[in-house]
């Protein structure tokens, strides 16, 4: 297929335009985590940020540390009042692409996260692994209202056939299994919904109600009749369906135990699970206009607010995808892939150059914010590990051996921030191996093509 | 990969004939292709390849294993890579002791295209398949009158080739939020008059009705019209349980109803198409698809609809999958006005004008780019495309016709204003030979273009694929585009100079001599799809261009005219194009088998729109799966 100028999708409009109202949450006191007692730790929560087609090199990565924590380079200067909660290394190398070598825009967001390859017998169908996100949302996702938060800005409908892999692989970057991709979110008015259930004037929760609950254990069970009479390709399909029912299930059952704790909370007779000092939630504003950076914004704010609330504990932003996407307010009409082959081209490096920033700013902008939200007895950033990066090392000739990527947060104690180690060698599979390690998954395996832990980002 | 790749498409738009199987004994092209690969390619591979390409795999290429089972899948693509390269003589490398001749070069490429036939005979599996979130907004609307933009919160779907049939907590939960909107809207609150869909769906309770065996009965009329075949006796226990609960929970009558139907809207046999029999007890590996299957897959296809009461009827007697029977429903349905769905999910996706909603221009260079304007252009291809179905015409009209549809917003484009008056979109006849069809239409015109300007590079690459059916390969990473060629160098020369500039790189001259031309002879179109003699900065344009095989033109007519003589390769593009669409995979293997058969039958009657759909519909693959 054509690496050259697609009309871009714009469909964000369609929520955005004319709607700009704050989204009040009633009951927004009571949602916090649910941690039993004053003393105990809040849990540790990880976040996914992306931007396609890699950086402009020497306008990202610092020079030394020094340069890192006093000076650092234009892309990622809005971080610099926080840089001794973030870490940067270099020196991560990608999934080898080989034998698909024509899918470069595919496999830099197909492989993210799942540190591999798509399976080469079979390309016409999805099947690659299990992303980190959903290890992690298996392993802690029980514990919150949703296991794992999957947002986007565009639609994931690009239909580019790369090498002959199915188009999903351009579109998808969390898989909650080697052939179910996870579709993401992309209306902040739906995420709030999702969040925190449909509310009325009353602030009475109406989306669903226990007995739905009870009804959808019947289906399920009705479900698994009908398993029974199926082949076993059909039947890995229903699985998918009892998988996803089962957790709209358990969804309802937390909103309600939720609202019951709430109840307990407002009448006193059951004491407050959030410390005192804790920061009250923060307010939601989708934004008026058609502002790319506002979109992004209101979408960060929601990752911000479902940590907060221990709504989720992993969270999945692809910030912009392969292709499609345009940036008019820096001034120019121009796709963003259209200006990542720059050659030497000064006009698109400077383009290219506006983009990574203003992509970097949206990271920057919510680790900041999440610097100012006090819990227990830090901040939440701290009790989070925020990753931002891209798959690609520049898009200019597609290269994949010194990915960007920054880390915020310390993890609750996990990672060592404020340093830019200039020479780690290692490869994406081990850097999430590592993230997750941080978290407290534990893994039976190392992810992707991992075959260590990077040890000099822990703490 | 990407150079050699380029030169084979080369090679292949230079004129290597297409292999066509012009029997249909599979069994004797099976054997041959298998005596092929044992007496002429494993004999040719282990002379001049496996040394590299065994067991040690340079670049990743290992023959020895292509050989085990050349018509596997994980095979296909190193045959690909290994003709490639031996026709290009890159492989043997220079250095090597033995090398093929030319001839023997030729003939490796001619022994090995007949690996289509090494597989065996296969439907492909019919795996469970989630609804689309435009079939399933459908579905809502047909059978409980509901607006589709009930919908509207579902994640987008890529339909046809590509859909990911798949389904996460966030559109079960979705699913969940939609059926009680659904059931919000249809079932009147107790005490309250019924809506009319109530009434339809729930009947009457007079007094001393046993509610509960009614509600069974009401159970079955349900699922009989969401699950699109009849429910099983377990299903049926399943909703009146659920009618049960509700009572439990002081629900009454209607009430618990609703419940019901919610239940049914987040069933699995409504959000999928699910099997009437129990296929698991089938002995054999591949079955004939159920009646049941085949009316949703029929009407999903041609109307994006669930199956009507005709086609219901039709299942329920068991006479669907009868081939004159089937012909005749493909008739009616197409007659229907739900068929524009097919232009919808299918046309609009082809021609790429899916995607002129989201095209952006510049509004400084072109203010007539009105939604008004832009929704004429998406009408006109729809109108366009339904008239070459609806009076079953030849494929090739699509390139070359004589008329199309306008209204007054549209016909400014075309300098037609004069003549066409008003909002409504009517037929005009064309009289100008360089319009009329898909080339000279200004929604594929403008969806081809940049904001600010025409691209004939894109232009091309939109008729080789999108009209002729060939694999443009992508260019190479660190190429430059058109505007960042060096500005000294480029200042003062026509747009056509400035990409033979292009041309004169080594790396894309291969596939740029090819795609250029075809776009240059389009420059007349401007990037909305008006006509102009002179390009934007005033020189005159020349179309004049020649094709890949050597054949000229001077004008988008005459080009138009080239195209349109190549029937056969537009008739199979756009067959393969619908039937990857239908069965919602990519063809492979077999696939290709299937293919050549029906391409003898739709060459038989000319190429006609309808006969190919028929011909999709009706065959092998579309009505058969692999069960184990």
């Amino acid at each position: 297929m054509m690496k050259m100028n697609r009309p871009s999708q714009i469909g964000r409009r369609t929520f955005l335009k004319g709607t700009g109202v704050s989204l009040a949450l009633p009951f927004m006191d009571s949602l916090g985590w649910a941690a039993g007692s004053k003393s105990a730790k809040p849990p540790v929560r990880l976040a996914f940020m992306y931007m396609p087609h890699g950086v402009i090199m020497d306008q990202f990565w610092p020079k030394s540390q020094d340069e890192f924590l006093n000076s650092p380079p234009p892309i990622i200067k809005s971080l610099q009042p926080i840089m001794d909660q973030c870490l940067m290394m270099k020196g991560i190398s990608g999934v080898p692409i080989a034998p698909f070598n024509g899918a470069p825009h595919a496999l830099e967001l197909s492989t993210w996260l799942t540190g591999r390859l798509p399976d080469a017998s079979s390309r016409g169908r999805i099947n690659i692994a299990i992303s980190a996100d959903q290890i992690m949302a298996n392993y802690v996702g029980a514990h919150t209202l949703l296991p794992s938060l999957e947002l986007a800005t565009m639609p994931q409908t690009w239909k580019e056939n790369q090498a002959g892999l199915h188009e999903g692989y351009y579109n998808h970057c969390s898989y909650r299994s080697p052939t179910q991709p996870v579709p993401a979110e992309i209306d902040p008015r739906n995420v709030l919904n999702r969040l925190f259930g449909k509310r009325d004037k009353e602030g009475r929760v109406t989306q669903t109600s226990p007995l739905d609950r009870l009804m959808l254990d019947r289906v399920l069970g009705g479900a698994r009749d009908l398993r029974r009479t199926l082949t076993k390709v059909d039947q890995q399909k229903l699985d998918e369906y009892l998988d996803s029912v089962r957790s709209v299930e358990r969804r309802i059952g937390a909103i309600e135990s939720r609202q019951q704790e709430a109840a307990l909370e407002k009448n006193s007779i059951a004491p407050s699970k959030r410390h005192a000092t804790d920061s009250a939630p923060i307010e939601i504003k989708i934004p008026e206009g058609d502002k790319r950076s506002e979109y992004m914004q209101v979408m960060c704010d929601l990752t911000v607010l479902a940590f907060q609330t221990d709504t989720t504990r992993v969270s999945t932003y692809i910030g912009s995808r392969p292709n499609g996407a345009s940036y008019p307010e820096l001034g120019f009409t121009n796709q963003h892939h259209s200006q990542t082959h720059y050659g030497t081209d000064q006009e698109k490096i400077r383009k290219v150059a506006a983009i990574n920033k203003l992509n970097v700013d949206q990271y920057a902008y919510m680790v900041k914010k999440m610097h100012t939200l006090k819990e227990g007895e830090g901040t939440l950033l701290d009790n989070c590990i925020m990753m931002w990066g891209s798959g690609l090392e520049n898009g200019n000739k597609h290269r994949r051996d010194n990915l960007p990527f920054i880390l915020a947060g310390k993890g609750g104690g996990s990672l060592r921030t404020g340093q830019f180690l200039s020479n780690v060698k290692g490869n994406q599979g081990d850097l999430l191996t590592t993230l997750l390690s941080c978290v407290g998954v534990p893994l039976d395996r190392p992810i992707g093509i991992a075959n260590k832990q990077i040890e000099a980002i822990k703490s | 990969m990407n150079r050699i790749t380029c030169i084979l498409i080369t090679l292949i738009l230079a004129g290597f004939p297409p292999v066509v199987a012009k029997g249909v004994d599979e069994a004797a092209l099976r054997a041959d292709a298998q005596k092929t690969f044992k007496e002429k390619v494993e004999p040719f591979v282990n002379k001049y390849c496996t040394r590299c390409h065994g067991s040690v795999a340079k670049a990743g290429i290992n023959l020895k294993s292509a050989l085990q089972n050349p018509g596997g899948e994980s095979a296909a693509l190193h045959w690909k890579k290994a003709v490639a390269n031996v026709t290009l003589h890159d492989m043997p490398p220079e250095d090597s002791s033995k090398k093929p001749t030319d001839e023997e070069r030729r003939q490796f490429a001619e022994w090995v295209s007949k690996v289509k036939y090494l597989a065996p005979r296969d439907p492909g599996p019919f795996v469970i398949r989630r609804l689309t979130k435009t079939e399933y907004a459908n579905t809502l609307r047909d059978l409980y009158g509901v607006d589709t933009a009930i919908a509207d919160s579902l994640p987008e779907d890529v339909v046809g080739e590509g859909f990911l049939n798949s389904i996460s907590p966030l559109q079960s939960e979705l699913f969940l939020g939609i059926a009680n909107k659904v059931v919000e809207q249809i079932v009147a609150p107790d005490g309250k008059a019924p809506t009319a869909i109530q009434m339809r769906l729930f009947g009457d309770t007079p007094e001393g009705t046993d509610l509960r065996k009614a509600a069974r009965e009401i159970a079955r009329s349900l699922a009989r019209e969401a699950y699109r075949r009849p429910p099983t006796t377990t299903e049926l226990n399943v909703l009146v349980d659920i009618y049960d609960l509700a009572h439990k929970h002081e629900l009454k009558h209607t009430a618990a109803l609703g419940l019901m139907l919610k239940a049914v809207l987040v069933s699995p046999q409504f959000l999928f198409i699910t099997p009437a029999s129990n296929p698991k007890s089938a002995k054999e590996r591949i079955v004939r698809l159920d009646d049941y299957q085949l009316a949703s897959r029929l009407s999903y296809l041609l109307w994006s609809s669930p199956p009507d009461a005709k086609l219901s009827e039709l299942t329920d007697k068991g006479k669907l999958h009868q081939p004159n029977i089937l012909r005749s429903q493909v008739a009616r349905l197409l007659k229907d006005a739900r068929s524009r769905a097919l232009f919808d999910g299918f046309g609009a996706q082809w021609l790429r004008v899916n995607e002129l909603d989201d095209q952006v221009f510049d509004p400084k260079n072109f203010p007539q780019m009105t939604p008004t304007l832009r929704t004429a252009m998406m009408e006109e291809a729809r109108l366009f495309f339904g008239s070459i179905v609806s009076e079953n015409q030849s494929v090739v009209r699509f390139v070359d016709s004589d008329y199309t549809f306008l209204n007054e917003p549209l016909a400014k484009v075309y300098g037609l204003e004069q003549s066409v008056r008003g909002s409504q979109m009517r037929r005009v006849k064309l009289t100008d030979p360089n319009r009329g069809g898909i080339l000279g239409m200004p929604a594929t015109l403008a969806t081809t273009s940049f904001p600010n300007r025409t691209s004939p590079v894109i232009r091309g690459v939109w008729v080789l694929e999108r009209v002729l059916g060939e694999r443009v390969p992508p260019p190479p990473p660190d190429i430059p585009e058109l505007e960042e060629q060096d500005h000294q160098k480029v200042e003062g020369l026509t747009l056509r100079q400035r990409t033979q500039l292009h041309q004169s790189e080594a790396t894309c001259r291969n596939c740029h001599k090819i795609l250029d031309p075809i776009g240059f002879g389009l420059e007349n179109f401007d990037a909305i799809g008006r006509w102009r003699d002179k390009n934007g900065e005033g020189i005159v344009i020349n179309p004049a261009g020649k094709l890949p095989d050597g054949k000229e033109f001077n004008t988008p007519a005459e080009l138009k005219r080239l195209l349109a003589k190549r029937e056969a390769d537009l008739a199979r593009n756009l067959t393969e194009r619908l039937m990857a669409y239908a069965l919602g995979r990519h063809l492979e293997g077999y696939d290709d088998v299937v293919i050549d058969q029906l391409m003898v039958k739709i060459r038989e009657d000319n190429y006609r729109m309808r006969t190919i759909i028929t011909e999709v519909i009706t065959s092998y693959l579309f009505t058969h799966q692999r069960i184990k």
